[in-house]
C-alpha cells in the first residue's frame, strides 16, 4: 500500500488548440526551414507503396460536419506483428477542402500482448483538436479480418454490448478501406482509456 | 519473460471532456464513458526518436527563424525541466514539441485572425529530445496573451503548448504551460476544466532567478510527468502451482 503513495500524479491535459501545426507539422503549415521533415509523414519509408493499403475517411463533429483542424497520429505493428522504432508511427491531417484524411502505409499483422494473447489486426489512432480537453484513443480494425477472438473486441461484446462497427474500418476496394470518426451522436466512435 | 504494463489513468485529475465554459468543446467532446482495458503491447510500446532528427537550433526559438541575426521581439525566456514518469523515474529519449505565439500573442498560422502583428523573426516552434535524466531546456520568447472568441471575446493566459513522446504511446501527452502569477489563469475556462485546484497548479512554471543564464534572460522550470509503467517479470508456471 506505501507503493500507492510514491505513484505521483500525471500532468493534466490541455487541449492542443487550432494552431497545432505550428509545432507538429510545421513545414506542412508554411513554417520552412526549422526542421528538415515533418516527423511521422511516412509511416514505413522502407517499404514499397505498392504493398500499402489506404485508409481514408473524416472526422465528424455533433453536427455531423467534417472538422479539418484535427492532429491524427497512428500508431502500428508490422505484417509480422513487430513494433519497432520509428516505423509504424504516422502523422497528418484531413485535407482542408474535401475534409477527408488519408493515410497510406502496410496492413498490421496480428500481434501477440505480453499476456501471450492473439490480437486482430489493429492501428491505434489518437485524435488531439481544438475543443477536445484531452486527445482521444481509439482503434482502427478491419473488417476483412476475423475480430470474435480479439481480447478487446469480445471485452466490449460480453461487458458493455456495444455495437463495435465504429471501430472497424469497411473494405471498398481492394487496397482501400474507410473509417469514418464520430465524435458525438448516435454514430458515437468508441473511444477508449487503455 | 517481461510483463509492462501502464498505469491506470485517474480522470479525477485530468479536465473534463465535455466542459461548456469552452465553447468548443460543446460540438466535440464525446458524451460516452471511454471503455475501460488493460494496456496491451499497442500502447506500451512507442514511436523511437532518434536525435539525429534534432536540428541545431530546434530547441532555440530565439534563433531558428530569425532573419539577418535579427532578434525577435519581446524579452527572452529559459523553459527548463525534467520529464518523469509517475514513480519519478526519469524519461529519457521523449520527444517534446512546443508552439506558441510571439511577444504580441499572435501565432504564426493562417487561421489565427488577431490583429496584432506577425514577428518575422520568430515562428513559436521547437523540439528536443530529454537527456539521460529527462531533462530538457528551450531559449525563446515570453509569449503575449491573446484574446480569443468564446463567450464572447476572451483573453488566454500567456502559455506554451507542449506535445509529449514517451516511451510508450500510452504515455502520449498534450498540455499547455503557463506562468506564476499571470493574472488571466484563474479566469481561463480550459484551464478551469481540471477539476483538482492543486493539478491545475502543476500547469504553471515558476520563476527561477537562480537559473537565469544571464541578466538579460529569465528562467521559468516546468516539471512533466507521465503515466507510470509497471514492469514484472514472471517465469512461466505449470497451472496449478
Ligand atoms: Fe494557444
Amino acid at each position: 500500500m506505501d507503493l500507492i503513495k510514491n505513484i505521483h500524479k500525471e500532468t493534466p491535459f490541455q487541449t492542443a488548440g487550432p494552431f497545432l501545426h505550428i509545432g507538429c507539422l510545421p513545414n506542412f503549415i508554411g513554417i520552412p526551414g526549422i526542421y528538415k521533415n515533418d516527423i511521422g509523414v511516412d509511416p514505413f519509408p522502407e517499404k514499397k507503396n505498392k504493398d500499402f493499403i489506404k485508409i481514408s475517411g473524416s472526422i465528424f463533429d455533433g453536427n455531423e460536419e467534417a472538422v479539418d483542424d484535427v492532429l491524427l497520429e497512428t500508431w502500428q505493428c508490422d505484417e509480422d506483428g513487430n513494433y519497432f522504432g520509428l516505423n509504424g508511427f504516422a502523422r497528418f491531417v484531413p485535407d482542408k477542402v474535401t475534409k477527408k484524411f488519408s493515410l497510406s502505409t502496410i496492413k498490421p499483422g496480428s500481434v501477440k500482448s505480453f499476456d501471450g494473447k492473439l490480437y486482430s489486426p489493429h492501428i491505434s489512432l489518437l485524435i488531439s483538436s481544438r475543443g477536445l480537453n484531452m486527445s482521444l484513443n481509439t482503434r482502427i480494425y478491419f473488417d476483412d479480418d476475423d475480430l470474435t477472438n480479439d481480447p478487446l473486441i469480445s471485452f466490449i461484446i460480453n461487458n458493455n454490448n456495444n455495437d463495435i462497427s465504429s471501430l472497424v474500418a469497411k473494405k471498398i476496394d481492394k487496397n482501400d478501406y474507410l473509417f469514418n470518426v464520430f465524435l458525438q451522436g448516435d454514430k458515437e466512435t468508441i473511444f477508449f482509456d487503455l | 519473460m517481461k510483463n509492462k504494463s501502464l498505469l491506470k489513468r485517474d480522470f479525477n485529475y485530468q479536465p473534463h471532456i465535455y466542459y461548456p465554459n469552452y465553447k468548443s468543446s460543446i460540438l466535440r467532446a464525446p458524451h460516452k464513458d471511454k471503455i475501460t482495458f488493460p494496456s496491451t503491447i499497442s500502447e506500451v510500446s512507442g514511436p523511437v526518436f532518434s536525435k539525429d532528427i534534432i536540428g541545431q537550433n530546434d530547441n532555440n526559438l530565439i534563433l531558428n527563424f530569425s532573419k539577418n541575426n535579427k532578434s525577435p521581439i519581446g524579452h527572452k525566456i529559459l523553459v527548463y525541466g525534467t520529464v518523469k514518469d509517475q514513480f519519478l523515474k526519469p524519461v529519457k529519449g521523449a520527444l517534446i514539441e512546443i508552439w506558441q505565439a510571439n511577444a504580441s500573442g499572435k501565432y504564426m498560422h493562417p487561421n489565427d485572425k488577431t490583429p496584432t502583428a506577425i514577428d518575422p523573426n520568430f515562428a513559436g516552434c521547437g523540439r528536443y529530445i530529454t537527456e539521460t535524466n529527462g531533462s530538457y531546456e528551450f531559449f525563446t520568447i515570453q509569449p503575449g496573451p491573446y484574446p480569443y472568441p468564446n463567450r464572447g471575446i476572451e483573453w488566454r493566459p500567456m502559455h506554451i503548448h507542449f506535445s509529449i513522446f514517451g516511451e510508450s504511446f500510452g504515455q502520449r501527452l498534450i498540455t499547455q504551460m503557463y506562468f506564476e502569477g499571470d493574472p488571466l489563469i484563474k479566469l481561463c475556462p480550459m484551464v478551469n476544466s481540471i477539476p483538482d485546484d492543486k493539478i491545475r497548479k502543476s500547469l504553471i512554471s515558476k520563476l527561477d532567478v537562480s537559473r537565469a543564464v544571464s541578466h538579460n534572460i529569465l528562467a521559468y522550470k516546468f516539471d512533466i510527468i507521465l503515466r507510470g509503467i509497471n514492469q514484472t517479470y514472471f517465469e512461466n508456471r505449470k497451472e496449478g502451482l
